[in-house]
């Protein structure tokens, strides 16, 4: 993935004022950047992502700006000439009636075609200079922003200064005028990935939609969560239920369910979801699309065009995901056939017999389980990485096969929930056949639907998860006190907060106290409950959890310090982003043992609060003994 | 006792329950992690008829007694009879929660082999439960493991390679060089990032490719990979990485992630350059420009960071970089902070308890207690002395301490009338947190950066052949006020005109080609 930017990407623009844009390269459109100017999106279709363009002027002939690349020897220009001089001249500061508005500390210089600096001056400089030798016309010109005369009359300027002038003819094209920030027209695609697009979302968008996640906590929670590739699909045979048979012909749901799955809360509209899919090889298209078009674009383009004139659209394929055919998104579809586009090749109907009903397309392995408080989970950040949950007629994408969603109530009380409740219909063949294709669409999406959900609630109810991650506003301790029963033997627990209180009172629960008064014997509640009740602790005010159920509590907080880097100006970052730092709770899945249990070295503790009666004798500490 | 191939990592898939000759970590205290390669029993072991034996402060813990069960078991110690043992090897009986049975790591190789195969059948005796002492046994993680590995080095923790990997983008099948090893601490964490797969047939498949030029080092590693089953992603080569680069075998990794945690990382960057570099070091390499081959996998751009604990070295890496042409340079300083949790119990009334505080919660019991003394002290003291009115001064400065003892009686009796009432001990006082006693306030400087991909001039005559412009239709991103309100007067029709089926359909085609 990502090796050159594709048709229909989703893409980050950084901008010299150091702002992202995030957009969708639609090809034949024209791409603005506002101030900065704007060029055709085909400018960049097909060419590598982190280079640096330059929007140049129109050429005569031509409507729109063309791109240059800007060689890193052009970018760095001015660090390489204060490493070379180490003494350099501190920029001019707070001078006023400026003929050139520039922000403080910015300077400029000039370049010639080899890299090298032949002219560096501040504002000071140009502002004395300008008033002496300009015209009034030309100031004005130089005050217009992005204009080639502008960058021409203080080019003309810094080389007035070098003498360089009288000596040469004056040819400006020899030279290039390097301009800080505001006023340089260039700019950055970065592919849209989890990190990058993370941080645009805390730090321009709207950070309150992920729960201020970091990415020191996104990194965080998912190696704690040991979040990783669990192994190739497993996919369940087709029941090849019959259109007669309903719920007793789904397939029973197996004993020991496999492991590699994750169960999930996020309330961070599908942020920790995209995390956590890509950690599992589950967020991008498959690795071989992209480097079969990578060839395709490296060569020349016929190839890809031959495969342009067999576009094949959806209502061909047989996919299990592809719920309802799709008879008529012609229009747009034509329309963008006019698009060399390498995404479409990858429509190619696979020619397997449709599956039945009651199939499961689901892999029994490296998925990830959401559950969600509303009727409907909210993950619609996904949409940036081209997946919606709400789509019932899907393009083929990883996390169709991977990723599962129920809600509390599904988890919790089945019964009490219509769309698992209520038993598919059924029909026989000859019923079935007397029907308007319409009413055959909707009987077979209602029994797949249900087949589905039953899937779904009855194997995650089944536990025996790898690890819990969480990054919700709910109570974390109501969610583990329904989820603990779920998870595997020795499984991570992974919870993210903004704010510290929450996770502080769910590892109150698991403290050396409690956990000791659970296991005297003299907690009257538990006296007689077996093993498997004790894991399914329904919780009260003394215990809302079973104390010996995690192992290994901690809470820990990370925060990334940014450090500007130049020769003689090294020093932390002056400001940064505030609001909340961000907390993350772990520990793992415990199995107790049964009976009572009593732990040794009591001495050792005894010792420890004698000897630190004055500073440790205010608290009793959280955690394992 | 090397997993054979076909075996996944207990890392990577560490199955339902602990297996014989593969590692756990047992977990004797929060932040007492102690990892071992669990054996069969075979007869007498190291003085022991039960076979090898972990003992610890928590109690003595047979193998036996911890295979086969499920990963989080809490096991309970067993009574096993130290007697000859003791006798042999008293010398090497410490107080320290044995370092003993920690398996490859600390031993011989073969002294595993022998005890695993056992040809000398004895019977072996079973474990008897003990009255008190227990532990956990959980399955390896990258992060069990970086806290309980056999230091030889400085490692990485998880507050740093955690950013780290998630920064360089390290994900299912990507290659990723590391440099150098060490204790493996940032291998195991990198090749759980980038595992899809062990490669059969030829596949590519994601793989993490270590240098260590350390010759013990290099070979301690070598035997954990093949202990923990990563052979096969992950490649260690023994090399000094300076003068010799990244290529193993000859041939490029083509890595698309670089991790460099090295005293000069200057010195490795040249070798990882697309072309060969102008400003090598080495100018006398007769290699032609032809005939040098990048590390670096050709098609992507490829993230690197580098892990240097002091700012001079940060200076000149980053310089490199620069000249090296790599862009999007940053650098930070990850700081990570435990927070315990406690209950702070401060009150007059709370029980004499180790961990309270028998002082006033607030101004209130202050007063309440003041104003108890000091009736007291009129009701006890105050009468015999009622008819005399000349105290002397001396008598008066002894009341205070007096006063204190009144209330000191006092409040026993408090806490005891408490003592019955309903809250618990544990659900007492405020829910505090607060930091360690000791941080690591500084570990490395973590410098990131991103070297594109190369664009010639014919790459760039392809890209401009197959997507032609001129054809533009209409106008994305930021656009001035007038086009916006145009384009949302159409959107307004189209709304208008479609009904929910067609807009559907619409986002249908969109997100099919975002997917394809
Ligand atoms: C601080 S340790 C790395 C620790 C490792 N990142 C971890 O997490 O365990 C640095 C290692 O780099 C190795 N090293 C230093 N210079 C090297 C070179 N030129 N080539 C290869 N390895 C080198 C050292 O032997 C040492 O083991």
């Amino acid at each position: 993935m990502h090796s050159t930017i594709r048709p229909n990407a989703w893409v980050a623009l950084k901008l010299p004022s150091g702002i992202t844009k995030v957009i969708q390269i639609t090809p034949n459109t024209t791409i603005s950047l506002g101030k900065y100017g704007s060029f055709p999106a085909n400018l960049i279709i097909g060419r590598p992502y982190h280079l640096t363009f330059e929007l140049q002027d129109k050429l005569p002939n031509e409507n729109f700006s063309r791109l240059r690349v800007v060689p890193t020897s052009e970018l760095y220009a001015e660090v390489f000439a204060d490493e070379a001089s180490p003494s350099c001249s501190t920029p001019a500061v707070g001078a006023s009636d400026s003929i050139i508005s520039i922000a403080d500390g910015e300077e400029f210089s000039l370049v010639d075609d080899k890299g090298n600096v032949v002219a560096r001056s501040n504002r000071e400089v140009i502002d004395d200079s300008a008033r002496q030798t300009l015209t009034q016309d030309e100031i004005e010109e130089l005050k217009r922003d992005g204009s080639n005369a502008g960058k021409d009359v203080i080019a003309k300027l810094l080389l007035s200064h070098t003498a360089l002038d009288q000596k040469t003819s004056f040819s400006l094209a020899k030279y290039k005028l390097l301009k800080t920030k505001k006023y340089i027209r260039r700019f950055q695609v970065l592919p849209i990935d989890v990190a990058s697009f993370a941080q645009w979302q805390l730090e321009e968008r709207d950070a309150n939609k992920i729960l201020d996640m970091r990415a020191e906590m996104i990194g965080l929670v998912g190696c704690w969560g040991n979040v990783h590739f669990a192994g190739e699909d497993v996919l369940l045979r087709d029941p090849n239920a019959a259109m007669d048979q309903g719920e007793e012909a789904l397939l029973p749901v197996p004993q020991e369910p496999l492991r590699g799955r994750w169960l999930v809360v996020d309330d961070t509209c599908g942020l920790l979801v995209a995390a956590m899919a890509e950690r599992m090889g589950v967020l991008y298209p498959e690795e071989s699309e992209d480097a079969a078009s990578g060839k395709t674009e490296g060569q020349n383009g016929e190839s890809v065009d031959q495969a342009q004139q067999h576009p094949h659209r959806p209502k061909d394929s047989g996919e299990v995901a592809n719920e309802v055919s799709k008879d008529n998104g012609d229009t747009e579809m034509v329309e963008a056939d006019a698009v060399p586009s390498a995404s479409k090749t990858d429509w190619k109907p696979k020619q397997k017999p449709r599956p039945s009903d009651f199939a499961i397309p689901y892999s029994q392995t490296n998925t990830i389980t959401v559950l969600h408080g509303a009727s409907q989970a909210n993950l619609s950040l996904l949409n940036y990485w081209g997946f919606d949950i709400t789509s019932p007629n899907h393009p083929p994408h990883p996390l169709l096969n991977h990723l599962m969603t129920l809600t509390w109530l599904q988890l919790l009380k089945p019964e009490l929930d219509s769309s698992y409740s209520t038993p598919p219909p059924t029909a026989s063949a000859e019923t079935l056949a007397s029907w308007k294709p319409s009413r055959r669409g909707n009987f077979h999406r209602k029994r797949r639907r249900f087949a589905r959900i039953r899937h779904i609630v009855d194997t995650t109810r089944a536990g025996n998860f790898s690890g819990l991650v969480c990054a919700s506003t709910m109570d974390p301790i109501s969610i583990l006190k329904h989820t603990l029963p779920l998870l595997a033997g020795g499984a991570p627990i992974a919870i993210y907060s903004p704010t510290v209180e929450p996770l502080a009172a769910l590892a109150d629960c698991f403290s050396v106290a409690r956990r000791t008064a659970w296991l005297s014997g003299d907690v009257p509640e538990i006296a007689d409950l077996s093993v498997e009740e004790l894991e399914r602790w329904p919780g009260n005010e003394r215990f809302p959890l079973n104390p010996t159920l995690v192992q290994g509590t901690s809470i820990q907080t990370s925060r990334a310090r940014h450090w500007q880097v130049l020769p003689g100006r090294t020093h932390p970052l002056m400001t940064e982003r505030g609001g909340p730092d961000g907390f993350v709770f772990t520990g793992w899945r415990a199995k107790p043992a049964e009976g009572k249990v009593a732990a040794k070295g009591k001495f050792k503790r005894r010792k420890v609060g004698s000897e630190g009666t004055e500073n440790s004798s205010m608290r009793a500490e959280v955690g394992v003994e | 006792m090397a997993a054979t191939k076909d075996k996944i990592s207990p890392f990577l898939d560490p199955g339902p329950c602990t297996k014989p000759n593969s590692l756990a970590i047992l977990q004797l205290s929060r932040d007492n992690l102690l990892p071992v390669y669990l054996q069969v029993p075979s007869g007498e072991h190291d003085g022991y008829a039960e076979g090898a034996v972990v003992n610890t402060r928590f109690g003595s813990f047979p193998h036996s007694t911890m295979l086969g069960v499920p990963w989080g078991s809490q096991i309970r110690a067993s009574k096993v009879d130290t007697g000859s043992r003791g006798r042999k090897r008293k010398r090497e009986m410490t107080d320290d929660p044995g370092r003993e049975g920690t398996g490859a790591s600390g031993r011989e190789p073969e002294d595993l082999a022998g005890a695993a195969n056992g040809d000398s059948v004895v019977a072996v005796k079973q474990a008897v439960a003990d009255s008190s002492g227990f532990i956990h046994i959980l399955p390896p993680t990258p992060e069990l493991w970086t806290t309980s590995l056999p230091h030889r080095t400085q490692v990485v923790y998880t507050p740093d390679y955690s950013y780290i990997l998630h920064r360089i983008r390290a994900r299912p099948g990507s290659v990723l060089i590391e440099a150098g090893a060490g204790s493996g601490s940032f291998t195991h964490a990198s090749v759980r990032a980038v595992y899809n797969g062990y490669p059969t047939d030829g596949q590519p498949k994601g793989k993490v490719f270590s240098f260590e030029f350390h010759e013990q080092r290099y070979h301690k590693m070598k035997q954990e990979i093949a202990d923990h089953g990563l052979e096969g992603i992950v490649q260690l080569t023994h090399r000094d990485v300076y003068n010799g680069g990244f290529l193993v075998d000859g041939k490029s990794p083509e890595a698309d992630a670089v991790f460099l945690d090295l005293p000069a990382p200057w010195e490795a960057l040249p070798h990882l350059s697309r072309r060969k570099p102008q400003t090598s070091r080495d100018t006398s390499d007769p290699t032609t420009e032809a005939g040098w081959v990048s590390p670096l996998n050709p098609q992507k751009s490829v993230y690197i960071c580098t892990f240097s604990p002091c700012i001079e070295q940060v200076t000149r890496t980053v310089s490199a970089m620069r000249r090296l042409g790599w862009v999007d340079i940053d650098m930070v300083e990850v700081s990570n902070r435990k927070l315990h949790v406690s209950r702070e119990r401060i009150g007059l009334n709370l029980s004499s308890d180790r961990g309270v505080n028998n002082s006033p919660r607030d101004v209130e019991e202050a007063i309440a207690r003041l104003a108890e003394i000091e009736s007291r002290f009129r009701e006890h003291a105050g009468q015999p002395r009622r008819a005399d009115d000349n105290r002397d001064s001396e008598e008066e400065e002894d009341q205070p301490a007096k006063k204190d003892d009144f209330g000191a009686k006092r409040d026993v009796n408090f806490a005891e009338d408490q003592s019955s009432s309903s809250t618990p001990p544990w659900m007492e006082g405020r829910l505090i947190t607060r930091g360690e006693p000791e941080i690591k306030s500084h570990t490395s400087y973590l410098v990131f950066a991103v070297l594109p991909r190369e664009w010639t001039e014919e790459d760039e005559a392809a890209a401009a052949a197959m997507y032609p412009c001129g054809m533009e239709q209409k106008v994305i991103g930021t656009v001035d006020k007038a086009a916006r309100k145009q384009e949302r007067r159409e959107q307004l029709q189209q709304v208008q005109k479609g009904n929910r089926k067609a807009r559907r359909k619409e986002r249908d085609a969109k997100l099919a080609e975002v997917s394809g």
